[in-house]
This record gives C-alpha cells, sequence and structure tokens, in this order.
C-alpha cells in the first residue's frame, strides 16, 4: 500500500497509466517527480510498484537490435580501417535505428514540447548518415575502436559460457505518452554527440554476449570478435575497474594480440593489423647490419664481419635462419646512412617474441638480451600513430593504437649479465703487486 | 619457469624507414575516434592540418556537428566572428574563411592544436603481421587539444564593453598580473586603450630599444625570451597538410612502410648492461 502511495506520488500524472492526453500541466509535475533517469543510474532502485504490465517495448527493442548489428557489421566487414570499432560502432548503430519509431528521449525535461520535435529530428537525420560513414574510418559511435582497456579482452571462454539473456532490461512502469524510458548506459547510442555512457559490469557482460550472438555469420575470426570485445571493454576502463580480474584478462590478451596468426580471411585492402605501443628503456639498443657492403663508401656504417663478436650467434638456433638478404641490405644501410642524419637505416630481424602459455610475454633480443612485456596502463582516449609526410605535405592516419605495452629488462637476466661484466672488470684489473693479495 | 610452455614464438623485425616522421598523436579526453560528423561530412567539410615546422606544432581542424540540436548557431557566429579576429592577430587564419565573405564568420571547426611530450624511454611502434611482430621507432608525441584563445578576444570585449567592473560572464580577468611587470595601467575611459596595453608587453620584449619597455622596469630575462619564443612561433608560417585517413593510397604506402622487408638477423652491439649503466645518476 505505501507502495502505491508512492508510485502515485512518484508517478505523478502517470499514476493512470492510460495516458491522460490533458494540458500539459499535469505532464509537467509528473515527469518532475518521476525522475527515473536517477532510477536507472542506480540500477537498484528500479521503479517497480506499478503493477501494470510491464512495458514490452523495452524488450522488442532488444530482440530488433539483434539482427540489425549483423547488417552493418557485414557492411563494416568489407570497409576499411580498424577492424575492431567498426564492429562495434556498427552495432551501436544498427542499434539506434530501431528506436526511431520509439521516441527515445530521456525523461523528464527533455520529455517536454517542443524538443519532442526536435529530438525527432534529431534521430532521423543522423541514422541515415551513419551507414554510409561505416566504411570509413576507424571506428566509431560506442567506443573508441581501440581496444583501449586495460581489461582487454575477456576470455573467450567466458563468452561462451554464460548464454544469458540479451539484455536485461528493467522494467518500467508504463510511461507517459511522450516520455520514453532510456537506460542510462543506452545514452551513447542514442546520437553522434550523446555523451559517454559509463557501463556497468554487468551490463558489459551481457553486451560481450550480444555482440558474439550477433555475429554468427561474419568470418569471424578470434581477432574480430577480441577486436568487438575489446570495444565493449573501453568503457570498463573508463570506469577505472581495478579488479584483480583484469590481470588475469590481461595475461591472456597478451596472448590473444601475438599468438594468433594468419588468418587467411582477412581481405587484402582491409588493415586489420593492429597497432601496438611499445615502450622500451632508454638506450634502445642499436643493431648494425652484418652482411658486407657492397658500396665502399658506407663501410662506416656497419661493422666488417671479420670483428665478430663471440655472442653474436648465440640465439641462432632459437631464431629462424636468416635469409638470403645480401644485397638490399647493404644496399638500404649504405646511401641511407649519408642521407639520414641522425640514424642509419636499419632493416631486419632483432629477435624474437615468446609468447608462454602463462600469459607472460618476453622478447629475446640478440646479445642475450631478454626483456619482460607486459601490459601498460590503457588511455582511455584516441591514439593514433600518424606519419608525417612532409615532403608531400601529407599527414597520414595510420591507424589508432590499440595496447600499449612496456618492455623491460628481465631482471634476472640483468643481474646475471652484469655480475658477469663486473668480475670480467675485475679480472681485467692487472695484479702486478706480488705482494698483494686476491681476496675473493 | 621451466613448466611454463612456450606457446609461440615471432620474429621482430625492426625497421627505421619511416623515421623522422613517425609520431604519435593522442587526444586526451576524445574517447571517440577522429571523424567527420556525418551530418558535416554532408556539406563537404572533412578533417584538416596543418603544421609549423620548426616549432614542431601541429593542428588538426575537426569539422563541428552543426546540427541545431547539438550546436548552437547564434552562438557560433559570435565565437566564429571571435575567432577570426583572434586569428589575424596571432597571423593564424586559415585562408578558408575566404569563401563566406558575404556571411558571418562562424565556427565550424574545432582546432585541435599539439603539445610535443617528452619521451620516457624508446617508444616503438609494433604491428603484427604474418606471425611477425615489426617494430618502428616513435619520433614524437603529440598531445592535441582544442584551442580556445577565440575566448580570449572575447573577453577582452567584454571587458573593454563593460569597462572595469569585472564581468560576471564566464570570463574572467585574465591570469593575475605578473610580478615583474608592473601592473597595467588601467583607464576606463580610453577603451582603445586596452587592447594595447595587452600588446604593449610582448611589443617591449621584442623592442630591445624601446623606452616604453625600460620605462616599465624592463622583464626580466627568462620572460623575454619566453615571449620571443611566443612571439617566433606565431610568426611562423602554417603549412597545410592533406589530413589523410587510413584509406587513401598513401597512406597505404605508408603504413606498408612499417614492415621490414629485410629478413637479415642485425647484429646488436648494445649489452642488456646498458639498461642499467646508461640511467644518469647511477
Amino acid at each position: 500500500m505505501a507502495d502505491s502511495t508512492i508510485s502515485t506520488s512518484n508517478a505523478g500524472a502517470s499514476s493512470t497509466p492510460s495516458g491522460t492526453p490533458g494540458p500539459s500541466v499535469p505532464k509537467a509535475i509528473g515527469s518532475l517527480a518521476k525522475k527515473p533517469s536517477d532510477v536507472t543510474r542506480q540500477g537498484s532502485q528500479k521503479l517497480k510498484f506499478v503493477p501494470t504490465l510491464p512495458s514490452r517495448r523495452k524488450k522488442e527493442e532488444v530482440k530488433q537490435e539483434a539482427p540489425p548489428p549483423t547488417i552493418p557489421n557485414a557492411s563494416t566487414d568489407r570497409g576499411r580501417g580498424r577492424g575492431r570499432g567498426r564492429g562495434r560502432g556498427g552495432e551501436g548503430r544498427g542499434a539506434a535505428p530501431r528506436p526511431v519509431p520509439v521516441e527515445m528521449t530521456a525523461s523528464g525535461p527533455f520529455a517536454m514540447g517542443p524538443a519532442l520535435a526536435g529530438t525527432s529530428a534529431r534521430r532521423s537525420a543522423p541514422r541515415s548518415n551513419f551507414t554510409p560513414i561505416v566504411p570509413l574510418g576507424p571506428g566509431n559511435a560506442t567506443a573508441l575502436g581501440a581496444g583501449l582497456s586495460g581489461a582487454a579482452a575477456p576470455s573467450l571462454k567466458r563468452e561462451k559460457e554464460t548464454v544469458a539473456p540479451i539484455i536485461d532490461e528493467d522494467d518500467y512502469s508504463d510511461p507517459d505518452e511522450g516520455v520514453e524510458i532510456i537506460d542510462m548506459e543506452n545514452v551513447r547510442q542514442m546520437d553522434w554527440m550523446a555523451p559517454e555512457s559509463l557501463r556497468k559490469e554487468r551490463k558489459e557482460k551481457k553486451k560481450k554476449i550480444q555482440v558474439k550472438i550477433e555475429d554468427p555469420s561474419s568470418p569471424s575470426s578470434i581477432k574480430k570478435k577480441e577486436e568487438e570485445m575489446n570495444i565493449e571493454e573501453v568503457d570498463l576502463a573508463n570506469a577505472l575497474d581495478l579488479s584483480e580480474s583484469e590481470e588475469e584478462e590481461e595475461l591472456e590478451d597478451l596472448i590473444d594480440d601475438f599468438a594468433v596468426q594468419g588468418e587467411a580471411d582477412q581481405d587484402a585492402d582491409i588493415r586489420q593489423e593492429r597497432l601496438y605501443f611499445f615502450q622500451f628503456p632508454e638506450p634502445f639498443p642499436t643493431f648494425v647490419s652484418n652482411i658486407p657492403l657492397t658500396s665502399p663508401t658506407a663501410m662506416s656504417v656497419d661493422e666488417p664481419p671479420s670483428d665478430s663478436h663471440p655472442r653474436k650467434v648465440s640465439f641462432a638456433a632459437d631464431v629462424k635462419p636468416p635469409g638470403p638478404s645480401g644485397d638490399p641490405a647493404g644496399a638500404s644501410t649504405g646511401p641511407d646512412a649519408e642521407q639520414t642524419k641522425e640514424l642509419p637505416k636499419v632493416d631486419g630481424v632483432i629477435g624474437q617474441l615468446e609468447v608462454y602459455r602463462s600469459g607472460a610475454v618476453k622478447m629475446r633480443l640478440s646479445n642475450g638480451i631478454l626483456m619482460d612485456v607486459t601490459g601498460a596502463t590503457q588511455p582511455s582516449f584516441l591514439q593514433q600513430a600518424v606519419h608525417l609526410d612532409l615532403q608531400n605535405k601529407r599527414l597520414h592516419i595510420m591507424g589508432e593504437v590499440n595496447k600499449r605495452f612496456v618492455v623491460s629488462p628481465e631482471i634476472d637476466t640483468l643481474l646475471h649479465a652484469m655480475e658477469l661484466r663486473d668480475q670480467a672488470e675485475a679480472n681485467a684489473m692487472p695484479i702486478d703487486d706480488t705482494n698483494l693479495i686476491k681476496i675473493g | 619457469m621451466d613448466d611454463d610452455e612456450l606457446i609461440s614464438v615471432l620474429p621482430i623485425h625492426y625497421s627505421n624507414s619511416l623515421s623522422p616522421n613517425l609520431h604519435i598523436h593522442q587526444f586526451p579526453l576524445l574517447s571517440r575516434p577522429l571523424q567527420t560528423p556525418p551530418a558535416a561530412a554532408v556539406s563537404g567539410k572533412r578533417i584538416r592540418a596543418r603544421i609549423k615546422p620548426i616549432t614542431r606544432r601541429l593542428e588538426i581542424h575537426v569539422p563541428v556537428d552543426p546540427r541545431p540540436e547539438v550546436w548552437n548557431g547564434e552562438r557560433s557566429k559570435s565565437l566564429g566572428a571571435a575567432r577570426q579576429e583572434d586569428d589575424c592577430e596571432k597571423n593564424q587564419d586559415t585562408g578558408k574563411m575566404k569563401q563566406m565573405e558575404g556571411e558571418e564568420p562562424r565556427l565550424i571547426e574545432v582546432r585541435m592544436r599539439s603539445e610535443l611530450i617528452p619521451q620516457e624511454g624508446a617508444y616503438m611502434l609494433g604491428v603484427v603481421r604474418n606471425g611477425q611482430l615489426h617494430l618502428q621507432p616513435i619520433n614524437e608525441t603529440h598531445q592535441f587539444r582544442p584551442t580556445l584563445t577565440y575566448l580570449d578576444v572575447m573577453s577582452r570585449k567584454s571587458r573593454r564593453s563593460r569597462g572595469d567592473a569585472g564581468s560576471d560572464e564566464d570570463s574572467d580577468d585574465g591570469p593575475p598580473p605578473d610580478p615583474d611587470e608592473p601592473p597595467p595601467v588601467q583607464t576606463a575611459a580610453k577603451k582603445e586603450k586596452k587592447p594595447l596595453e595587452v600588446k604593449e608587453v610582448q611589443v617591449s620584449a621584442r623592442k630591445v630599444a624601446d623606452d616604453k619597455g625600460n620605462l616599465q622596469g624592463g622583464l626580466s630575462a627568462v620572460r623575454r625570451e619566453m615571449l620571443l619564443a611566443i612571439r617566433a612561433e606565431e610568426e611562423e608560417v602554417w603549412q597545410d597538410l592533406d589530413f589523410c585517413d587510413g584509406e587513401t593510397a598513401e597512406g597505404h604506402e605508408a603504413f606498408e612502410a612499417v614492415f621490414s622487408q629485410n629478413e637479415e638477423h642485425l647484429e646488436c652491439k648494445s649489452d642488456i648492461t646498458a639498461f642499467l649503466k646508461d640511467i644518469e645518476g647511477l
């Protein structure tokens, strides 16, 4: 009973669900008092008092959300640019057209008079423009198509296990005419310019599943799904969720980043490669080509092969045998050394990246350098790798940087090497005084 | 770690073919990709860029979404006028406003200006292709933030019109007076003197023989240098750049250049101990 009174007071004019088409005044009161946006935000305090039938419209939208994204997804497959964002972005856009007939507005102050007309106009214009834009550029709408999350891709296992209902849309009391209840988390999909909505973790998982279900037809490589998963997780990163589960996911994601190789289904013109950012400690080891040069002028750049360090071929067993490189290497490093003032052009294999089952990733560079690769703090903002072409006056966007990694020397190897070096130095010290006693 | 099974091995290729022109551009607080809003793309607006090569400053102009639901057209006119004025002052006119001579200038784009960020350590861009990791060194890191310098013009105008009473609008009275400088002379009557005063400080920095500069007690050397640098930067001419998205053929070429062509194993000249040894102060 108290509930019903609360409901009447909260619902205000809408307590009569038949929708009184009265003057605007009762509606004004009703909307101010109800404020369902507050309710949705907290999540737990859903307005469930009114025992009327729950709105069916929500569920329809949900179901409708499922099929349309497949279409944009298919189109995005043909599209260009970074794969991740488009998948999710297309889906975000795919979800959007559905609400057009349903007059989705945030209830409350926006539900009033002219705003309705305004928002309906707003609906129609961007929606039609979205899909053509889909193939262009990197992802869109819902999230930065860059998989920027620290939590990275959730493990695919989890995705497959939970086959829960797509979106658990909470039941609301019947809204007023012209007042539509929008979950705060869906605000992002309302418009191109709509603000970002913080996603809850609970919703996250459901959205992941949604993506998975909707994306069965695409040549879904693990990478593609994972890309979409990454997009889901962007907002998780935004929410600064620092749970330990993040670390586990991160390790697995490192595996996914590097272990996934050679998807044959990628079209040639789609740049599906993801860009990663590595931070190395200074100074980055210098590498030189060992191939004898044909041009005599460039000998300053390269070491003659006779001057070979004993450790040169220490990892020959691990790495692939060097291909027949010969002249190209010499030619490239030679003349370029004179042209570039800063760095001689270097091009070649410098080591290998080893991925272990535990998720550890190590870089083994030549000369006994072993480095640990760990995921860095993933920023929530856009990062682009860009090539500046001053000669042609162009700025090429190579793409968005998906993930950042920090590379640090492996401590055991480093300490061991330091020890060896110290010993070598100690042994090199001449002991000319026979009276000296060597200690240690 | 012996029981840690090795899952896969990727050879690492390194190439610096794109040096010294490989940048990372960061857009703090921007969490969506840099794209022309569809409503603006329809009217033919595109993202543009320009650079001051010597000072290494970039600007990216992103068209705004001009739909009336999300954009205040009236305000854009007033801001546009302010921006045009600001452009003329600072020699940063895009030169594209000439088309709209008949109309009032509007704000049609967000200008993002770059700051060169010092790099900590060596940054590399890595791309995985065909089971190989290709690394390229990143030479510069830029952070882009929207420039709102036209707001200064507006606040100046409003300050002028309102006299010195201070404004209760969003504009503040500017930064507190610098202790090195004498307090600027305020005369409410002579409104045209105020903008002149704002510039006077800079003038005194440039012209060493200027009387006014000396009369005002002179600026500290550091401040003069800073002003010189600012002035030099403002006088440098912008060079327009083509903003190529990932789709163009040239973009393709640039992207392909990331990948190393060579299969040769390079010899490493440095030791792992160099990481520790080269730490300054250690």
